[in-house]
């Protein structure tokens, strides 16, 4: 999975966000280094809804402009939480070696 | 017209990327997502968002959303990309070297005696008519290997018959250049061409006719008929 794509369904699963709610989410999760542009998240938004992992949630005008909000599908929450654990069980182990291997040379 | 309308403006310009169907139905969320990503003061679309939203809009158009279930769909899409990719290539290639024939001055080579290469290059003088048939000819080809792509991407059943169809021109392509090898073209290396591509779009075909492509085109319940069994 893409991090671009790992990131978006993060900003997801803590509930239904609208367009932008979801790029200023991701910069914020990312630590300000994962800027998506709108053409890229609606990209992704649009793969993510073929495989059934995301949905259009709801629907909201503000300002005369509309804002269609997206949610999780429970597939999707099954798919990030799977990657999570994926994620997870490598950073576990590069951590693991790296503190053996530093306490072999100190 | 204040910036912001201006603004406005270009950003719609750039929308113009994306397939209708997808506009119709994401336009004014992606335009109300780039105003609000907009820096103050903006007056037109900067370069790297024009660059993005560009981008994007190709790749959708080339690249409908085939869901990651249907897999064999998936890979004759890519397949049939693939033959397009290799036509390009081919094409690019033959231009080359009608250029290099073309440039070639005839008098020279005929002096040079050399057995085997003369063999090769009495070709010369180039058919131009031949040639310009072949290069239209093979963007024809390669148009028309996307397009198809793209529909099967849609759900468009008739590109599966199509694609058959072009394996059966394929093959008989092949067999004409056993037959009758000038008859054909002035292309270099086409029969080559034409082996390489053949087991290419057999396999496209072949995935786009399995069962599980099969129910991609043809969703379940559609072709039912209430009441029978």
């Amino acid at each position: 999975m893409q991090e671009a794509t790992f990131l978006i369904l993060t900003a997801l699963a803590g509930g239904s966000q609208h367009g932008y709610g979801i790029i200023t989410d991701v910069r914020e999760i990312s630590g300000g280094r994962v800027r998506l542009r709108p053409g890229t998240l609606y990209t992704a938004l649009d793969r993510l809804r073929a495989d059934q992992l995301v949905e259009p949630d709801r629907e909201e005008i503000v300002d005369g402009r509309l804002r269609r909000y997206y949610r999780l599908t429970p597939a999707g929450g099954k798919r990030l939480r799977a990657e999570a654990g994926r994620l997870q069980a490598h950073a576990t182990a590069a951590l693991t070696r790296l503190n053996l291997a530093g306490g072999m040379a100190g | 017209m204040t910036d912001q309308a201006n603004l406005e403006r270009g950003y719609r310009r750039l929308l113009a990327w994306y397939p209708r169907a997808f506009r119709r139905e994401h336009g004014p969320e992606i335009l109300a997502v780039l105003m609000a990503c907009a820096p103050d003061g903006r007056r037109r679309p900067g370069l790297a968002a024009s660059a993005d939203l560009i981008r994007s809009g190709l790749r959708m158009r080339l690249r409908p959303s085939v869901p990651r279930s249907a897999r064999t769909v998936r890979a004759a899409i890519g397949l049939m990309y693939a033959v397009a990719a290799l036509r390009t290539v081919y094409l690019i290639n033959a231009v080359y070297v009608f250029i290099v024939l073309a440039c070639i001055d005839d008098n020279k080579i005929h002096h040079m005696r050399l057995p085997e290469v003369t063999g090769a290059l009495q070709v010369p003088p180039v058919n131009i008519a031949g040639f310009t048939v072949g290069i239209v000819g093979q963007l024809a080809v390669i148009a028309v290997w996307l397009w198809i792509a793209r529909a099967a991407g849609q759900r468009r059943n008739w590109a599966r018959t199509a694609a058959a169809a072009l394996l059966g021109l394929a093959t008989l392509e092949i067999a004409l250049f056993f037959a009758a090898p000038r008859l054909i073209t002035d292309m270099p290396d086409a029969p080559a061409l034409a082996m390489l591509t053949w087991p290419v779009v057999a396999a496209a075909v072949w995935l786009l006719w399995r069962p599980a492509s099969t129910a991609f085109f043809k969703p379940t319940g559609s072709t039912q008929v209430p009441g029978k069994s």
